[in-house]
């Protein structure tokens, strides 16, 4: 299997979908969803509102139970793990699409909690490491957010607590990133900054990530797969390379 | 490609469909006369009734003796006697003043500190449910005993002094606390939490992080109000010689020194008066930085 639009990176599987099927209450979003994802690959999840692309991105962050069929992440030496493991919640970065921050917390303290999954409850207590804090710090600087770093959260605007969240999960250095319209908020010149650092978080480190994205355009820019839902069949899914 | 979906023939059309916003047609909007009416009987129009049969079966509670009595003489006579104020007695009821706020002060801050893993406990967020009933009932329980009766126990425990009233107070908060934090516990936003969680924070880290912050607040405004409590609880329970205003009330009313009594009520509200203008200048600076959200 080449990893599709890709220049680097291992093209080992990652995520494995086998006859997936996922439903809320009695409507079936996804049924029969088999598909194989490469270690370092920009996914685009794509279709139209309500159609299930949250719930399938739940679904990966162990927060929502297949009703059919499994999800298998391999862990780089080869390990098969599923997705409501502790120790692999610890390697997946999530971008909530109401981004779930705390408001009143510090814009540092929510990109902090990115981290917390590496300590113990003891050491984070009375705050996280030195470390921890710089590289929080350089993360926000990088999104423009390192004047807000010690206000509020929901002191902050919109975009700018989006961007908390997107820097939160950058800060986690997951393994796989479930970005859940990361760039709803933001202005052109921020939207391709954000897909741009998440683009070259696959291409350089091998992250592969699932980014669920309204904007055609910016699909075919970033995205080396596009997995599109049907709202009328919920078995007519499609995964397609992107061709640039 | 590693999408193995037997369905070749529809791929091109899904590359059509790659980022297109328009509506699917199952989606298309529809436009009915009007809305649908509201449910008539609901949660709210069931419990007001209920207030207002209550309300029925209890008037009976106002026929009172049935004596024909002069009762606004009655009251006049009475409240007469409060006024003027002895203030000659100003001295000692500072002292004992002083004393009601330590045993106020030092049992909310026990109460405080035991409730919240109490809370905790009697949260349904956040602890198992074989866990939650037995923690509400003590809470319960707690709550249950008034603050005279538990002022018996701290008497009969440790003797009649002021930590008789310590103690007497931190067991009857307890119960009150312990079912404030419950509630916060309950009635805040989780889902930051559970977000938590899935990015790999423990049930602590999930609970500091995530649940904490949101409750702080709420948490914050009931200790205030559990302090103000216990100041006025602080100064009845001398009576049963637990410390505090209590004792002095109690000598005064035994000889019917109805100005004295005067001077130790206007102590208390001044002091009451004083907290709760305190603790309504913490909530509104607290409620002022959260209430710029969003």
């Amino acid at each position: 299997m080449s990893r599709p639009g890709g220049t680097s990176g291992s093209a080992a599987p990652h995520l494995e979908l086998r006859g997936l099927g996922l439903r809320r209450g009695d409507r079936w979003l996804v049924r029969g969803l088999d598909a194989v994802i490469p270690r370092g690959a920009f996914v685009a999840v794509v279709g139209p509102s309500g159609v299930g692309k949250s719930s399938f991105l739940s679904a990966l962050a162990g927060l929502l139970a297949p009703a059919e069929g499994e999800i298998v992440l391999r862990c780089a030496s080869g390990h098969a793990h599923h997705p409501a493991e502790p120790a692999l919640q610890r390697r997946t970065g999530v971008i909530f699409q109401n981004n779930l921050l705390t408001p009143n917390a510090s814009v540092l303290v929510n990109t902090l909690a990115g981290r917390l999954g590496r300590h113990s409850a003891w050491r984070t207590l009375f705050g996280f490491p030195r470390a921890d804090r710089v590289a929080a710090y350089r993360i926000l600087c990088d999104l423009g957010l390192g004047a807000q770093a010690h206000r509020w959260s929901c002191q902050t605007s919109g975009g700018e607590q989006q961007r908390t969240a997107i820097a939160r999960a950058l800060l986690q250095e997951p393994d796989l990133y479930l970005a859940d319209e990361p760039v709803s908020a933001l202005d052109a010149y921020l939207t391709g900054r954000v897909l741009g650092l998440l683009r070259q978080e696959a291409r350089e480190h091998g992250r592969t990530v699932l980014c669920v994205l309204h904007n055609a355009e910016l699909v075919e820019r970033f995205a080396d797969l596009a997995l599109s839902f049907d709202p009328a069949d919920p078995a007519n899914w499609k995964l397609r390379e992107v061709r640039r | 490609m590693s999408a193995s979906k037997p369905s070749p023939a529809s791929a091109p059309a899904a590359e059509k469909r790659v980022g297109d916003n328009a509506l699917h047609p199952s989606q298309k909007p529809v436009h009915p006369a009007e809305p649908p009416p509201p449910p008539r009987i609901n949660v709210f129009t069931v419990t007001l009734a209920a207030f207002a049969l209550a309300v029925i079966a209890s008037w009976p509670a106002m026929r009172g003796s049935g004596r024909d009595l002069d009762t606004w003489g009655n009251l006049s006579r009475f409240l007469g006697h409060f006024f003027p104020p002895d203030w000659s007695v100003w001295r000692e009821t500072l002292r004992a003043l002083g004393e009601t706020f330590q045993i106020a002060v030092l049992a909310t801050v026990f109460a405080t500190l035991l409730s919240l893993p109490l809370a905790a406990l009697g949260a349904r967020t956040l602890a198992p449910a074989w866990l939650v009933a037995p923690a509400r009932l003590l809470m319960n329980a707690a709550r249950t005993v008034p603050s005279l009766v538990w002022a018996l126990f701290g008497v009969a425990i440790v003797g009649a002094n002021p930590l008789a009233g310590v103690v007497a107070l931190t067991l009857y908060s307890l119960g009150y606390l312990g079912k404030f934090f419950s509630d916060a516990f309950e009635s805040v936003d989780a889902d930051v939490a559970r977000g938590l969680s899935a990015l790999g924070a423990n049930r602590a880290q999930a609970f500091q992080y995530g649940l904490w912050p949101h409750a702080k607040p709420l948490i914050a405004s009931h200790v205030l109000w559990m302090l103000e409590y216990n100041l006025r609880a602080a100064s009845i329970i001398g009576y049963v010689g637990a410390g505090g205003l209590g004792a002095q009330l109690a000598s005064y009313y035994e000889y019917f020194a109805w100005d004295k009594v005067a001077t130790v009520l206007i102590f208390i509200l001044a002091l009451v008066t004083l907290l709760d203008l305190l603790g309504e200048w913490v909530r509104r600076r607290i409620t002022r930085s959260l209430g710029v959200r969003r």
